[in-house]
């Protein structure tokens, strides 16, 4: 099972982490816009992977790639060691997909669904698929169009993980969702993992939630990679200024990624391991919400708003 | 797969099916006294002896065709089967999947884009030919008594014979090319039926009568089973008189105080005929038949490619 995992680098014995996605200046242009641009990430197996970013990022874009829906423009991409170019039966069963907005044939019925995975896959664990639609109270013989967003996110999930796929890949998953069903949703995603070692990779606009359950982030941003690592190592990694109002970008502090000027304080978001902190300026720990909009600010365009009360204030 | 496509298209098929089941058993039961008066009443033998001018058959022939010449006034409508058939299947090929996103779901399942589509083309191109083909061969058979007296090359061409599948296969393949550029079921329906009526009226007004040079000729060899394209006068120098020049004729007769036909035989003015031989019915069905299929085959070809370069 190794080899397919395409990373080749686990001479060790298993302690290295695998390769389960690799893509290298991958680019899509839909007629004149570019959605996706020199994208290349590097992201291990066994994580639960958030690809995070404001609506119109690239994030369906990336997705939709990875699965081999789309062809890039430029770039080339592995997934568990196959092209999805490639379009092989084994390429395709290794990877589970949940589309936004779940899509399902609206008149077949649960079961038909079921039966639809079965006839058209390699693998298909029909029991697995049959006990966590129970376990969730979905009834076979209903028709997938009358059951609620929430059930049919829970279908759409259970179609998914019945072929037993090494990646596990979901777009948007918990955007129709009301908040008890996202929790649902949620608990099933991550006993699937803890279960198959499955590595998932689900995209989100919103950063709540996404603490508690995932372990790595890629964080898109107008269609190039704004930031992407181990959470918790780029929580370290990051540590929040905060000390009396200045004008300006600070020379002396190196790697700063945002700031932004209150009333009387500044605060500034910066990647440093260690910083000496100056006098008066107190240093705190960064959450994953502060630090992805940090960053998301830092590549948004300066607006005149912003830049003025800073102007106005004496040096 | 194939537990897929009838699941998901059975609707459609078993609706079209019990259509086109009731439209042809109406048919078949509205022909069958039509039919046994053709064989029993004498007509058919007039035109087996080939005498139908004769007295005895002049009346026959009248009788049959004041009882059941009006029968074929509603048929034309059946030209637009073929569309029904076709369009629908195309457009339930990709444009719904799109629609619906579900072609997210379906290409992301252990089942090769390509081959899922070499599947879906097979089985719905099949029904679809199939189903207007059954139609065809039902019409042509109604159309058996009628055919024989009055012919069937100028007014019943598009609803007999192998042109109506081969329509119906461009239909297909119209709708499932629209469906892919538009996405969406309704838009693409509509467009690919004013394509289709486009493409079939360009066709049979332009393109038709030119499969094969026409005969024009002077002798009157006014045949019902022939396609006549154009009809006139021509002077004994072999000039096709004009409309002005017609209407001077006409004109000197009545000074002249002759009747028209006599004038014109006085002046060595005759009539001239363009037609189509009607023995060129199936050459010319033929040629139709190819024409749709091979635009069909390209239209199918440049969605498989589509498909297959996942430009979507």
């Amino acid at each position: 099972m190794t080899q397919l995992m395409g990373s080749g680098r686990n001479e060790s014995g298993g302690v290295v982490e695998q390769t389960a996605i690799r893509t290298a200046q991958l680019s899509k242009r839909y007629r004149r816009t570019w959605a996706l641009r020199d994208c290349s990430l590097e992201l291990p197996t066994r994580r639960v992977i958030a690809l995070v970013g404001p609506n119109g990022a690239g994030k369906t874009t990336l997705l939709r790639l990875l699965v081999g829906l789309i062809a890039p423009t430029e770039g080339q991409i592995a997934v568990v060691g196959h092209s999805p170019a490639s379009n092989t039966p084994e390429a395709l069963s290794r990877v589970g997909f949940v589309a936004q907005d779940h899509p399902l044939y609206r008149r077949f019925t649960v079961a038909d669904l079921l039966r639809f995975g079965r006839s058209c896959n390699i693998r298909w664990d029909q029991a697995l698929a049959e006990r966590r639609l129970s376990d969730v109270g979905i009834p076979l013989h209903q028709k997938a169009g009358t059951l609620s967003g929430g059930q049919q996110a829970q279908v759409a999930l259970a179609l998914a993980m019945a072929k037993r796929p090494h990646l596990l890949v979901l777009d948007e998953p918990l955007a129709s969702l009301d908040p008890l069903a996202c929790r649902e949703f949620l608990q099933t995603l991550m006993g699937a993992v803890a279960e198959d070692g499955t590595t998932v990779l689900f995209s989100s606009h919103a950063v709540t939630e996404l603490e508690r359950v995932c372990d790595y982030l890629i964080l898109l941003n107008r269609g190039r990679v704004a930031l992407t690592g181990d959470i918790d190592a780029l929580l370290g990694d990051h540590r929040l200024l905060v000390g009396p109002r200045v004008a300006g970008p600070h020379r002396d502090v190196p790697n700063v990624i945002e700031t932004r000027h209150g009333d009387r304080q500044t605060t500034m978001l910066v990647r440093a391991n260690g910083l000496e902190v100056a006098p008066g300026w107190e240093s705190h720990p960064v959450g994953l919400a502060e630090l992805v909009l940090g960053y998301l600010r830092r590549d948004a365009v300066p607006t005149v708003a912003r830049s003025e009360p800073i102007s106005q204030v004496p040096s | 797969m194939i537990w897929l496509m009838w699941r998901q298209h059975r609707a459609e098929a078993v609706a079209l099916g019990l259509f086109l089941a009731a439209l042809g058993t109406i048919l078949v039961i509205g022909a069958l006294p039509m039919h046994a008066s053709f064989r029993n009443d004498g007509v058919a033998d007039c035109l087996a002896r080939g005498t139908p001018f004769s007295d005895t058959c002049v009346e026959v022939m009248a009788r049959f065709g004041g009882e059941y010449g009006g029968r074929g006034a509603l048929l034309p409508l059946l030209g637009i089967i073929p569309f029904a058939i076709g369009g629908f299947l195309g457009s339930s090929l990709l444009a719904r999947e799109l629609e619906a996103g579900t072609w997210q779901l379906a290409w992301t399942q252990a089942v090769p884009r390509m081959r899922w589509l070499a599947v879906k083309l097979v089985t719905l191109v099949g029904v679809t030919i199939a189903l207007a083909g059954a139609l065809a061969a039902v019409t042509t058979w109604y159309r058996g008594p009628l055919d024989a007296i009055g012919g069937r090359f100028e007014s019943t061409f598009d609803i007999e014979g192998v042109a109506p599948p081969a329509y119906a296969a461009f239909a297909f393949a119209t709708a499932a090319a629209s469906g892919l550029l538009l996405r969406r079921s309704l838009p693409a329906l509509a467009a690919a039926f004013v394509a289709f009526l486009a493409v079939r009226a360009g066709v049979s007004i332009w393109a038709r009568p030119n499969y094969q040079r026409p005969v024009t000729t002077n002798q009157d060899v006014s045949n019902p089973h022939d396609w006549l394209l154009d009809t006139g006068l021509v002077d004994g120098s072999g000039h096709h008189l004009t409309f002005a020049e017609e209407n001077a004729m006409a004109n000197a007769a009545r000074n002249a105080n002759m009747d028209l036909t006599g004038y014109l035989d006085s002046h060595g003015v005759a009539r001239w005929d363009t037609y189509q031989p009607g023995d060129r019915f199936w050459t010319f069905q033929l040629i139709e038949s190819a024409i749709f299929v091979a635009v069909a085959a390209a239209l199918i070809v440049m969605v498989a490619w589509r498909v297959r370069r996942r430009a979507l």
